[in-house]
């Protein structure tokens, strides 16, 4: 009998402790495969998000990742200049603003975000019709329809505080003409969409068209870099980012604490999962003494006695990192859920995402794990003594 | 009372010791962030220039008065930790055409401490009332923040749980071999005239203490890893935030889980073994 079939037989003679053993080996391989899916997915996720916007680079003034950074003057006539750029397909300038939507009993806080697109719009529309350019017209997500209780062809008044502006203005008096989707918003977030002269204009500006920042695409096949270069070689005034330095910054800054609660918990895991096997083990063997003595008296080598160990190490390890996957799975999407509630957190962005690295890197530290736990009870074995455990389990 | 603030991006562009003293004195004072005077080696009297541009066009001389803490705030964990504190005016003439007059007597913002907290949000109404233009929020309605780190909350509760269901399955699977070794006991205990309740009781005990003792170990474990963790996360991110503190009130609730659960797991164990029949017990 092989040795792997005679661990199976072994485990299966005591079925509720090979059970209990398997199961604890899953749940916490279900954590530590979480935690391979979060080392990384917030950075992927964002990369995808990035991609589908279908804009590559970003650029603003001030020598800061774009966003909250000085407006842009003539933003609109720059837009064309960049445009005739070889190196670039596309690029919309755009400016966020925080705003208030008049309501009863109270007003709604929304996100302005004003574009002036010539080719890839900034938002998709879903239903109604694209801006035309009208200061007084907007688009807005469906959740601001839903809570305004209003509908395409209504009317909205709004306020807002965008940046750059040192008074917050009065009302202004909007017309909705479609509803879209906006790229980054959150599950709960209300946001609209203005002309860039119709941000500056309920800003209480006078109607100039300012950005914060251009959302450009590189040309076909022209590298981000390359595209980089040539908007700053076009435009001095102008730090141009790849989606690639966006997402290092990224990195850097706010994601970085999950990837160390990421780092701090798959060590914790992996060290939970070796003490629970190698106690397992190790209480299994001492209680096999007597018996792997007889066997080697058999004629059973040292060698198959220390292979059936660590074949059943193999079993029980092995058996709990496959059950782990779909509970580890599942586990993600509640995980998931519960961090996007984290307010601000953009729909399409997901804290765990799949990748085969994970699953790799789960198998290898398992198999790892099932190694390093067998390693005791094998020594207990290789030096078991014979004839006085014989002696030792007649005698008692 | 009122506290005005303004914030803005600012460039540090020369440092160094001072130049004569004449020249120091009428010179605006600052504040720098203690991480801002180690990595600059400043201290108080050096000479600092300030630029509102990332040029460091029109940098401006100022002297550092002192060295300050930055009130630890989770919000801005990853944010840059070199902060300089100015007088309003001093900020204003850096940031500002020193012409425009009106620009030079603007802020962000007026925080306001009421006499009476509980009527925040009805102040903050009757400000957007009576004055046309004007924001106003009550704090707790503008720190979004609060939202984030209940969330983390709740996510850190749920990975405990699937740790304590972890554990809980280790438990009782050592339980159950820890029990079985003890078989011929329980027999031979059964055979000179225990009750299955006697044992089961003796069992409990046993279940007891050990879960208690492992319960005592876990949390000294705990606050000794916490001054690791905190020192580790704490040069991380070059802060003097607390990331982790055992207190009182967690201590408690690691007792409240863990000792219940070990004394189930024992019991549950045992239990499976006491039904047995006696002879089976002896092995006869």
């Amino acid at each position: 009998m092989r040795a792997l079939t005679f661990a199976a037989r072994n485990l299966l003679r005591q079925p509720a402790r090979a059970w209990l053993g398997v199961l604890g080996v899953a749940a916490v391989g279900a954590l530590l495969f979480d935690m391979l899916l979060l080392s990384n997915g917030l950075v992927i996720s964002m990369e995808q998000m990035l991609a589908t916007t279908g804009f590559d680079i970003r650029a603003g003034i001030g020598g800061m990742v774009p966003g909250g950074g000085p407006l842009i003057d003539d933003a609109v006539v720059l837009a064309d200049r960049l445009r005739a750029l070889p190196e670039v397909a596309d690029a919309t300038p755009v400016r966020f603003a925080d705003g208030l939507l008049a309501r009863t009993p109270r007003p709604l806080g929304v996100r302005v975000m004003g574009a002036a697109s010539a080719g890839r719009p900034a938002w998709t529309l879903l239903r109604g019709r694209d801006l035309t350019g009208a200061p007084n017209e907007a688009l807005v997500s469906q959740r601001v329809l839903d809570v305004m209780k209003t509908h395409i062809g209504g009317t909205l008044d709004i306020r807002t505080f965008a940046q750059g502006t040192r008074t917050v203005a009065p009302a202004e008096h909007l017309t909705i003409v479609g509803v879209a989707e906006f790229p980054f918003e959150s599950e709960r977030g209300t946001t609209i969409g203005l002309s860039l002269a119709g941000v500056d204009r309920v800003a209480g500006g006078t109607g100039a068209e300012r950005a914060e920042q251009f959302l450009i695409t590189s040309a076909d096949g022209v590298e981000p870099k390359a595209a980089k270069a040539a908007i700053e070689r076009a435009a001095p005034a102008l730090t141009a980012f790849t989606n690639d330095q966006l997402l290092v910054r990224m990195q850097q800054g706010g994601l970085s604490y999950f990837r160390q609660i990421s780092f701090v918990l798959t060590t914790v895991t992996v060290g939970f999962a070796f003490l629970l096997v190698t106690v397992l083990l190790t209480v299994s063997v001492n209680q096999r003494l007597g018996e792997i003595a007889g066997l080697r008296a058999l004629g059973f080598s040292k060698r198959r006695a220390m292979a059936d160990v660590v074949s059943e190490a193999v079993l029980i390890v092995g058996t709990g990192a496959v059950v782990a996957l779909p509970l580890g799975l599942g586990l993600a999407r509640i995980l998931d859920w519960i961090l996007k509630s984290i307010p601000g957190i953009p729909a399409s962005l997901h804290f765990f995402v799949f990748q085969p690295r994970a699953l790799v890197v789960h198998l290898v530290l398992f198999a790892l794990t099932a190694v390093a736990a067998a390693a005791y009870p094998v020594r207990l074995v290789a030096t078991l003594p014979i004839a006085a455990t014989l002696r030792r389990e007649v005698v008692s | 009372m009122r506290q005005i603030a303004a914030a803005a991006g600012l460039c540090l562009v020369a440092f160094g010791t001072s130049l004569g003293a004449g020249a120091e004195e009428t010179r605006p004072r600052v504040l720098i962030s203690r991480q801002l005077a180690e990595a600059r080696h400043l201290a108080p009297g050096s000479t600092i220039h300030l630029s509102s541009a990332s040029s460091g066009e029109r940098a401006q001389p100022f002297v550092v008065q002192g060295i300050y803490e930055p009130t630890p705030n989770p919000m801005e964990i990853s944010e840059s930790k070199f902060k300089v504190r100015l007088h309003l005016p001093d900020f204003a003439r850096l940031i500002t055409d020193p012409n425009d007059l009106v620009r030079l007597e603007t802020v962000d913002q007026v925080n306001l401490a009421l006499r009476d907290p509980a009527q925040a949000a009805t102040v903050a109404t009757r400000l957007m009332t009576e004055a046309p233009g004007i924001v106003a929020r009550p704090v707790r309605v503008a720190v979004g923040g609060a939202g984030t780190f209940v969330a983390i909350e709740r996510f850190h509760l749920a990975i405990a749980v699937v740790t304590i269901i972890a554990s809980a399955l280790f438990l009782l699977a050592l339980s159950v071999m820890l029990v079985d070794e003890r078989r011929d006991t329980v027999g031979v205990l059964r055979l000179i005239g225990l009750t299955s309740h006697r044992v089961l009781g003796q069992v409990f005990l046993e279940g007891l203490i050990v879960a208690t003792g492992g319960s005592l170990f876990g949390l000294v474990l705990a606050a000794g890893s916490q001054a690791i963790i905190n020192q580790y996360f704490q040069w991380h991110y070059n802060t003097a935030l607390v990331f982790v503190r055992v207190t009182p009130s967690v201590a408690f609730l690691c007792l409240a889980i863990a000792i219940p659960l070990g004394v189930i797991a024992s019991g549950v164990a045992s239990w499976a073994l006491l039904r047995r029949q006696l002879m089976a017990l002896a092995r006869r």
